[in-house]
């Protein structure tokens, strides 16, 4: 009988401790949605940076529409080495 | 919209060509900073050690951004803890104080969360440059790359630095735009369709504003952890 009493008292504790699992991960999923937005935002910013620096060389240089296009495809680039930079920093 | 609509309080201030008057933005940046100031100032003013509701609350606020600021930047950090606090707390305040009926949500107007990210911006780089001298610009260029490449990788480096206050400051504003015009345009449905139709659209902006909310707080606590990573960067070189 006591035996029986002992085991239950653990699993009592056991399941406490899930419980507590549980809570902590719901706690951290509204920090991932919050990480989740910057993915996009990373990217877009930093195509408009790179055409915006585009348009002022041109302006500078009377080129259009050479460097807008250049640093069009720069800034994408830029960009998506922000999304991974940001995607590593969330899975650490 | 007339919600987010600029107005002048009182009369017109000019120096040259600067105007200076009071905006009813100007006003809510008031209203929340006095919402803070008394906020912390009455729940610790008994400083008991057993705490109560309110001291407890202040305290659980100082403890998230202390923790924050460790995880993140390292105990390097630890001087630049009243700034980031301010920020946070402002952000958060100003997005909650948008959220009631009648009042004007001053992070919906990029101008002013763009002066915010800007001037993080310019002070993490004053700081780095203070902290490690010329080699801070080491940072553009990463190490063990391509001799042939590492023109284009630096350049690419560069404008992915200055993307930061851009993406800085639009995340915050267009959040906090999108949100409240997504919950007036609801309100207009909830009109336009009457009493027979008007339920759904109702019920809509009512999970809304619980989203709402919850958008308010991760983005003022998104604004905060990326200034804690934009200060790790400048702090610590490298890592």
């Amino acid at each position: 009988m006591g035996e029986k009493k002992d085991f239950q008292t653990r699993l009592e504790i056991e399941k406490e401790k899930l419980n507590h699992k549980e809570d902590k991960n719901k706690a951290n999923r509204g920090l991932f949605f919050g990480n989740a937005f910057r993915l996009g935002t990373e990217l877009v910013a930093a195509v408009a940076v790179g055409t915006i620096i585009g348009f002022i060389l041109d302006n500078w240089f009377d080129t259009k529409p050479l460097f807008i296009l250049i640093f069009f495809f720069v800034g994408f680039a830029a960009g998506i080495l922000n999304v991974v930079r940001t995607a590593k920093e969330m899975q650490k | 919209m007339t919600q987010f609509k600029v107005y002048k309080i009182g009369p017109e201030i000019k120096f040259g060509n600067i105007d200076l008057s009071f905006t009813n933005s100007s006003l809510f940046m008031i209203i929340s900073a006095a919402i803070i100031c008394l906020f912390l100032y009455f729940s610790t003013k008994e400083r008991k050690i057993i705490p109560g509701k309110l001291q407890l609350i202040s305290e659980m606020l100082f403890n998230f951004i202390a923790k924050m600021i460790s995880d993140t930047a390292g105990s390097k950090a630890k001087p630049y803890f009243p700034f980031i606090f301010s920020l946070f707390v402002f952000v958060l305040i100003c997005n909650m104080v948008g959220m009631l009926p009648y009042s004007f949500t001053v992070t919906s107007h990029i101008i002013v969360t763009l002066i915010m990210a800007l001037f993080i911006f310019f002070a993490v780089t004053v700081i780095g440059f203070l902290k490690h001298g010329f080699k801070y610009l080491s940072i553009f260029v990463p190490s063990g790359v391509p001799v042939v490449l590492l023109p284009l990788i630096t350049v690419i480096e560069i404008i992915s630095y200055l993307s930061r206050p851009v993406s800085l400051s639009v995340r915050l504003f267009a959040n906090m735009m999108a949100g409240h015009t997504m919950l007036k345009v609801f309100g207009g449905f909830v009109i336009s369709l009457g009493l027979l139709g008007g339920w759904l659209p109702l019920s809509f902006s009512v999970a809304l504003t619980g989203l709402e909310i919850l958008v308010a707080f991760l983005q003022a606590y998104v604004f905060a952890i990326l200034t804690c990573i934009y200060l790790n960067d400048a702090l610590n070189l490298h890592h």
